[in-house]
């Protein structure tokens, strides 16, 4: 099913049957050959019009994207419409992709997860999330399901587990909940004020753990 | 006075910010905010390298049938112009005059910055027509000599309501840039960094259609500087935009493969 390139990422320029390109019709692969700076590339050829280039980026971050939207929506179908959304918006809007304001996977996961964001907090204006009282402890332990083998995953599970309890709740209601600052120190009956430096403190943290400080 | 809480502690709110948890008024506010501190913007910027990596963590295999689904989306689905608030920031750092030109066409989404745009477009308007004063096809130069008279004309268009901008590479080296509108049946070319002719051949521009292949003008010799920007009229729906390598005396037909082959 695959049609990628052997070796995967270099993007192939779009060859319209019928117009054959002159003077040879390779645009110069990208020498870094970095996955993640190759997203950068790739969505600079994407704003273009590339659609060679789209579909390696969805190769890329399709799974990410799913990942983050159905972890915060959780409803499948739900999902995967908001996943095809932000996957579009990827296509309509990589122009706007600026390598000086952050890496490429964080402006798509960026996108993503505000656009899950929005989907809740849309359909929850209908109806009350179901389980609210429970959610508490789900994200994190959904994280620890989701180790696998990834030693990335692992990275991130573990700096989760080098925090606090109180920032690593503020961050799983936060991020993976979909709820407000407001809403998170309302389930954890602590002050507004409180969640929102925890918040701070707690991504300052895991960023360090990380390792990824622009 | 909408916002006393932001203007004394703004920091505090990076965080809940970075994870999309806060409500759409308060993130508007805090967006007014980021945009008066550099700072801010900053560490804004660190933490979502940290909350993508939550994200990453979570990934997981796709339903099958969503790629094509994407896929066939994208195949039907115009991309949006860039905007906006960054133009001026981006405009004062390029350098050479190919990201110029986008930077140019970038604003167009922009409509305050279109004045500039069409002054700066005149302008090398009429450099283009230095340019294009070799060119020998009878009917055409009559129509680019029209065209680049009134370069009003082509502001016209940049500003058209229904202009849409598109970006091409061309096989060998060299970005075309069109802005086109339907109402006006009319598109604006320009290019940069076309790949060198001998002096006996020369760039050959095209529209394609239902109404047969048009020769819209001809480029003698492209110098690694911008060419254009050039009047095509006559645009109609469905045409193609084509480029061709032809011998200098000009052809009525595409003799050459396409370089570019854009469908408007």
């Amino acid at each position: 099913m695959d049609s990628a390139s052997p070796g995967g990422r270099t993007p192939k320029p779009q060859k319209p049957p019928g117009s054959p390109r002159f003077w040879g019709d390779a645009i110069p692969p990208d020498p870094a050959g970095n996955p993640l700076s190759d997203l950068g590339a790739q969505l600079g050829l994407v704003a273009r019009g590339d659609t060679a280039a789209f579909d390696a980026v969805y190769e890329q971050i399709a799974s990410s994207v799913f990942g983050v939207v159905k972890r915060v929506i959780r409803d499948p179908a739900q999902s995967e419409e908001v996943t095809q959304d932000v996957l579009l918006d990827i296509w309509q809007d990589a122009s706007k992709f600026d390598a000086e304001r952050g890496s490429a996977v964080a402006w798509v996961m960026t996108l993503a997860h505000r656009r899950a964001v929005d989907r809740v907090r849309s359909v929850q204006k209908e109806a009350e999330r179901e389980r609210r009282v429970a959610t508490a402890d789900i994200p994190y332990d959904e994280v620890a399901e989701a180790v696998e083998s990834s030693l990335e995953r692992e990275r991130v599970w573990r700096c989760l587990a080098s925090l606090t309890e109180l920032q690593r709740e503020s961050v799983t209601l936060a991020y993976y909940g979909g709820y407000t600052y407001g809403q998170v120190a309302g389930l954890l009956g602590v002050p507004t004020g409180t969640i929102k430096t925890r918040m701070r403190d707690a991504l300052i943290r895991l960023r360090d753990c990380l390792g990824v400080a622009s | 006075m909408k916002r006393p809480q932001l203007e004394r502690e703004p920091h505090t709110l990076a965080g809940a910010y970075a994870m999309d948890a806060i409500s759409a008024e308060d993130r508007a506010r805090f967006e007014r905010h980021l945009a008066r501190c550099a700072e801010c913007a900053q560490e804004i910027t660190s933490l979502r390298e940290a909350t993508a990596r939550l994200a990453t963590a979570t990934a997981q295999t796709p339903p099958p049938g969503l790629k094509e689904r994407v896929m066939a989306a994208a195949a039907t689905t115009r991309q949006r112009f860039p905007v906006t608030a960054d133009v001026p920031a981006r405009s004062a750092r390029v350098k050479d005059a190919r990201i110029r030109t986008r930077a140019w066409f970038g604003s167009l989404a922009w409509r305050g910055r279109l004045v500039v745009a069409a002054g700066a477009v005149a302008t090398v308007a009429v450099l283009g027509a230095a340019v294009v004063a070799g060119i020998s096809n009878g009917t055409m130069r009559q129509q680019l000599s029209q065209a680049q008279a009134s370069s009003q004309q082509v502001a016209a268009v940049l500003t058209a309501r229904d202009a849409t901008m598109m970006m091409r590479t061309v096989g060998g080296g060299g970005t075309v840039t069109i802005v086109m509108s339907h109402t006006m049946h009319a598109l604006v070319f320009t290019a940069a960094g076309l790949h060198a002719l001998p002096a006996s051949r020369a760039y050959e521009l095209w529209l394609i259609g239902s109404a047969g292949d048009r020769p819209v003008g001809m480029f003698p010799q492209a110098s690694n500087h911008m060419v254009g920007p050039v009047i095509a009229s006559g645009l109609r729906s469905g045409d193609r935009l084509a480029l061709t390598v032809e011998p200098a005396g000009g052809t009525s037909r595409p003799t050459s493969p396409m370089m570019l082959d854009l469908v408007l």
